[in-house]
C-alpha cells in the first residue's frame, strides 16, 4: 500500500467531485481545492462555534439557556449517527443523480492502484466531501460545550463523528461497487423490466429521501432515535455515540467499550468495501438487450396535425431519456415528491385529526408554484439535457419549432399529469368544493402551458450541454431568472382570481376564464420568444 | 483572438474524395462544421450545389451526410431506435427505413445487436452506427470526420470501398484524417491545413512532387510543410 498514491488519489478525486458541482471560475479554484476546504471547515468550526456561544451566553434566556444545557450531550451524542445517516442520504442521491457517461473508472484502472489503495483514497475524498456536515454539527455544538464544560465530550463527538463520517463513506463505496457490476447483470437478464424497476426504484428513494428531510419528519425521527439509542445498543450505526455517551457519563468502560466497537465496524465496513471493488474492479458496459423482436418501423402515424415524423421522433426520444437515464428520473420523480410532501404536511403523523385545512385564497399558491416549478424545471432542462449528444439534431433537417414542439408536449404531459395528481391529493385532504377545483384546475392548466413555453424559452437562451457529475443542462444564471420570472408571471396570471375571492368571491369563476386568458397570452408570447432563440441556437453548435 | 479558419476556399467536384490533412488544430473539424451548417463563419459562405449555408441551413443539412470526430449518440437509445430516430427526424418512407438500416446493419456486422442500449456498444460500433446514420437519407454529399476512427479492419475496408462506390456513382465527400496512408489510398484531392489555412493542395502525386526529392511520400510532404519535420530530434529526446 503506497500512502502518497493514495493521498494523490483521495485529491484527484476530491477535485473531480466539487468541481463538478461548481462552474464559475472563483468558486470552481475555491471548492476545488482540498487545502482550502480544509482550512473553511476549520473556520467553521470556530465561527459557529463562537456564534453559538455568544447567542446561548448573553442572548438566549436563562430558561432556554437551561434547555440547551440539558439536550446538549445528547445533540453531542446524536452528531455521530446523524453523520452517518446523512452521508449515506446524501451519496445515494449524489449516485442516483450520476450519468452513467460520468462514471467511468477507466482512468484509475490503467493505473497501477490496488482495490485497497483505491477504496482508501475514494473513503477519504468522500469524507472530505461532506466534511462540510462534521463542521456544521460540530461547530454549533462547540460554543455550548465550551459554556457547560462539556469539551471533552465534545472532542469526543469530533473524534466519534470522523468515525461515523469515514462508515458512512465505507457503505456508499460498497453501493457504488455493487451499483457497478451487480445492477448491469439484472439489467442484462431483465432488459426493458429493468430499466422500468430502476426508474421506479430511483423515484421511490428520491421521495423517501425527501419525506425524511422533511422538517415534521426529521423531529419525529431524532426524538425516537436519541430515545432509543440506548435500548439499541446492538445497531452497529449507533456505537459511536454511545461512545460519546459513555465520555459524558465518565464511564470509561463503556468508553473503550462502543469505541473499540466502532473502530472494528469501520475496519470490518472497509475490508467489505476493498473485497467488493475487488471482485467489481473492471467496470463492465451493460449490454442491455431490450427486445429479441426483429425490427419493424413504424407506418406512418397520423398524427400530423400535433406533430409530423420528425417531431414525434424527437418526442419519443424525450420520453425515452426520461424513463432510461437515471440522472433524468430525479426530474421525473420531482412531481411525486412534491404530491408526497404536501400529502405529509397535511396529514398529522399521529393520525389523530386533519388540519384545519388553509381557506381556498391560500391553496391557489400552495397548488400553482408546485406546478411552475416542475413545469420551468423539466422544459428549461429539455434542450441542454441532449448533453453531447446534440449534435444530432444540429445537423439534422430541423426549424426552431420541430426542435421545440415535442419538448413543448413532453413537459405539457408531464405538467398535466401533475396537475390532476395534485388537485386530487388537495382536494382530498382540504376538501375543496366542486366549484373551486375547476377553477383550481383551470389555473393549473394556464400555468402549464405558460411555464412550459417560458422554460423552453430560457432552455434554448441558456443551455448548457456539458455532460458532468451532475448535470445541470441550464446554466446557473438562466435557471435563477428562469424561476423568478415563472413564479412572477403565474402570480400575475392567478391574480384575477386571488382578487376576485378578496373583492367578489361570486365572480370566482368568471375570473377564472381571464386567468385562463392571460395564461394564453404569456404562453403565445414565450413559445414565440423560444422559437427566435431556439433559431439563433440551431445557428452554432456550443459543444 | 484566435483565427480557427482564416481565408479558406476550396471545391470539390462531383465524384471526388477531397480530404483534408493538418496536425491537431488546423482548423479541420471547423471547416467542417461549417460545411454542414452547424457553425457560423464570421465572414464568407458555403455553398453546397449552388445552395447557400448560411441563407437554407436547412436545405443543405437533407443533403449532407456527417459523422463527426468521436460522435456521442444517444446512449440510451437501442442501435435500432436511434437509427429509426435519425430516418424519421430525415423522413425517410417507412419501407425505405427499414431496407436502409437492415442493409447497411447487415454490411457493418451489427446485425444481432440492434436491440442493444448503445451504452454497452464498444467504440467501434459506435463509430459504425455514426456512418450508417450519415448515409440513411441517401445524402448527396459526405463529410466525414475521421470516419475509419476505432474501426475494425474489415467495417475500414468496407466504409473505404463505399466511399469509392458513392464516388463512383457522384457523390462527393470530403474526409478528414490524421493517417496519411489512408488519404494517399482514398482521396483523390487533399488538402493539406495548418493553423487555420490551406497550405498546399492537390493530388498525391502533385504533393509528393513539391516535397522536391525523389521518392518523397505524402507524410515528407506534411511534415516539411506544417514545420514538424524535426520529429528526429523529438524522438531522441523521448527515448533517453
Amino acid at each position: 500500500m503506497k500512502p502518497r498514491a493514495i493521498y494523490k488519489l483521495a485529491v484527484v478525486l476530491t477535485k473531480s467531485q466539487l468541481r463538478g458541482y461548481q462552474r464559475s471560475r472563483l468558486t470552481s479554484r475555491i471548492f476545488g481545492d482540498p487545502k482550502i476546504v480544509l482550512a473553511l471547515d476549520i473556520a467553521l468550526i470556530a465561527g459557529l462555534g463562537a456564534l453559538s456561544h455568544v447567542v446561548v451566553s448573553t442572548i438566549l434566556p436563562d430558561t432556554v439557556q437551561r434547555s440547551v444545557r440539558e439536550i446538549e450531550v445528547e445533540a453531542l451524542a446524536g452528531i455521530p449517527a446523524a453523520l452517518t445517516f446523512a452521508v449515506i442520504l446524501f451519496g445515494v442521491v449524489a449516485e442516483i443523480s450520476q450519468s452513467i457517461q460520468s462514471m467511468s473508472t477507466d482512468l484509475v484502472n490503467w493505473l497501477p492502484i490496488s482495490p485497497i489503495e483505491y477504496v482508501s483514497g475514494s473513503i477519504l475524498s468522500l469524507s472530505y466531501t461532506y466534511s462540510f456536515m462534521l463542521s456544521f454539527f460540530l461547530g454549533l455544538a462547540l460554543g455550548p460545550a465550551i459554556l457547560f464544560g462539556m469539551v471533552a465530550v465534545w472532542l469526543g463527538a469530533g473524534f466519534m463523528a470522523i468515525l461515523s463520517l469515514l462508515i458512512g463513506a465505507c457503505v456508499i463505496e460498497m453501493l457504488r461497487a455493487i451499483t457497478n457490476r451487480i445492477t448491469s447483470s439484472f439489467y442484462r437478464k431483465s432488459g426493458r423490466s429493468g430499466i422500468f424497476a430502476r426508474l421506479l426504484i430511483t423515484i421511490v428513494v428520491l421521495v423517501f429521501i425527501q419525506l425524511l428531510f422533511s422538517g415534521r419528519i426529521i423531529v419525529f425521527l431524532l426524538q425516537s432515535v436519541i430515545q432509543t439509542a440506548k435500548a439499541a445498543w446492538f445497531v452497529p450505526a449507533v456505537w459511536p455515540s454511545l461512545a460519546v455517551l459513555s465520555v459524558s457519563q465518565g464511564s470509561i468502560a463503556g468508553l473503550l467499550l462502543f469505541g473499540s466497537l466502532s473502530i472494528v465496524f469501520l475496519l470490518v465496513l472497509f475490508g467489505l468495501a476493498v473485497n467488493f471493488r475487488d471482485r467489481f474492479w473492471v467496470p463492465v458496459p451493460i449490454s442491455v438487450k431490450l427486445t429479441a423482436q426483429a425490427y419493424r418501423p413504424l407506418a406512418r402515424h397520423n398524427l400530423s396535425p400535433i406533430m409530423d415524423t420528425a417531431e414525434l421522433a424527437i418526442f419519443r426520444k424525450d420520453l425515452r431519456s426520461l424513463t432510461r437515464r437515471r440522472e433524468m428520473a430525479r426530474y421525473l420523480a420531482i412531481p411525486f415528491v412534491v404530491m408526497a410532501s404536501l400529502g405529509i404536511s397535511l396529514v398529522p403523523l399521529s393520525g389523530s385529526s386533519l388540519p384545519e385545512g388553509p381557506g381556498f385564497f391560500a391553496t391557489i399558491p400552495l397548488y400553482l408554484i408546485p406546478i411552475a416549478t416542475i413545469c420551468g424545471i423539466i422544459s428549461m432542462t429539455s434542450i441542454g439535457q441532449e448533453g453531447y449528444a446534440v449534435w444530432q439534431l444540429y445537423t439534422a433537417p430541423l426549424n426552431a419549432r420541430q426542435l421545440l414542439k415535442p419538448k413543448l408536449l413532453v413537459t405539457m404531459l408531464i405538467g398535466i399529469g401533475f396537475t390532476v395528481g395534485l388537485a386530487v391529493v388537495l382536494g382530498l385532504f382540504l376538501k375543496i368544493v366542486v366549484d373551486h377545483f375547476l377553477v383550481l384546475f383551470i389555473l393549473g392548466m394556464a400555468v402549464v402551458l405558460e411555464e412550459s413555453a417560458l422554460g423552453l424559452y430560457f432552455g434554448a437562451r441558456f443551455p448548457d450541454f456539458r455532460e458532468t457529475i451532475r448535470s445541470r443542462y441550464v446554466t446557473i444564471w438562466g435557471s435563477l431568472i428562469g424561476m423568478l420570472l415563472g413564479i412572477v408571471l403565474t402570480i400575475l396570471t392567478a391574480s384575477p382570481v386571488l382578487l376576485s375571492i378578496l373583492v367578489r368571491p361570486s365572480a370566482t369563476s368568471q375570473s377564472a376564464v381571464i386567468a385562463f386568458a392571460i395564461g394564453l397570452i404569456v404562453f403565445s408570447t414565450s413559445w414565440k420568444l423560444a422559437q427566435r432563440q431556439a433559431k439563433r441556437l440551431l445557428e452554432n453548435i456550443r459543444i | 483572438m484566435i483565427r480557427a479558419l482564416n481565408g479558406v476556399s476550396l471545391s470539390v467536384n462531383e465524384g471526388e474524395v477531397l480530404g483534408l490533412l493538418g496536425p491537431n488544430g488546423s482548423g479541420k473539424s471547423t471547416l467542417m462544421k461549417i460545411v454542414v451548417g452547424i457553425l457560423k463563419p464570421d465572414r464568407g459562405d458555403v455553398e453546397v450545389f449552388g445552395t447557400s449555408v448560411a441563407k437554407n441551413p436547412q436545405t443543405v443539412k437533407r443533403m449532407v451526410g456527417f459523422v463527426p470526430e468521436s460522435p456521442r449518440l444517444y446512449e440510451f437509445l437501442t442501435g435500432i431506435e436511434y437509427l429509426d430516430f435519425v430516418a424519421d427526424v430525415h423522413d425517410l418512407d417507412p419501407a425505405a427505413k427499414h431496407e436502409r438500416i437492415t442493409e447497411f446493419l447487415r454490411a457493418l456486422d451489427l446485425e444481432g445487436r440492434e436491440s442493444e442500449l448503445i451504452h454497452g456498444y464498444s467504440q467501434g460500433m459506435k463509430q459504425k452506427l455514426a456512418i450508417i446514420a450519415a448515409l440513411l437519407h441517401r445524402p448527396k454529399i459526405l463529410v466525414l470526420d475521421e470516419p475509419l476512427n476505432a474501426l475494425d479492419p474489415r467495417s475500414a475496408r468496407i466504409v473505404k470501398d463505399l466511399i469509392h462506390k458513392l464516388r463512383d456513382d457522384g457523390i462527393p465527400t470530403v474526409f478528414s484524417t490524421h493517417v496519411l496512408e489512408i488519404a494517399d489510398a482514398i482521396c483523390d484531392r487533399i488538402v493539406i491545413m495548418y493553423e487555420g489555412k490551406v497550405l498546399e493542395e492537390g493530388t498525391s502525386e502533385q504533393l509528393k512532387s513539391k516535397a522536391g526529392s525523389q521518392g518523397s511520400t505524402l507524410e515528407d510532404v506534411f511534415l516539411k510543410l506544417t514545420g514538424t519535420s524535426d520529429v528526429r530530434e523529438i524522438v531522441e529526446a523521448l527515448s533517453r
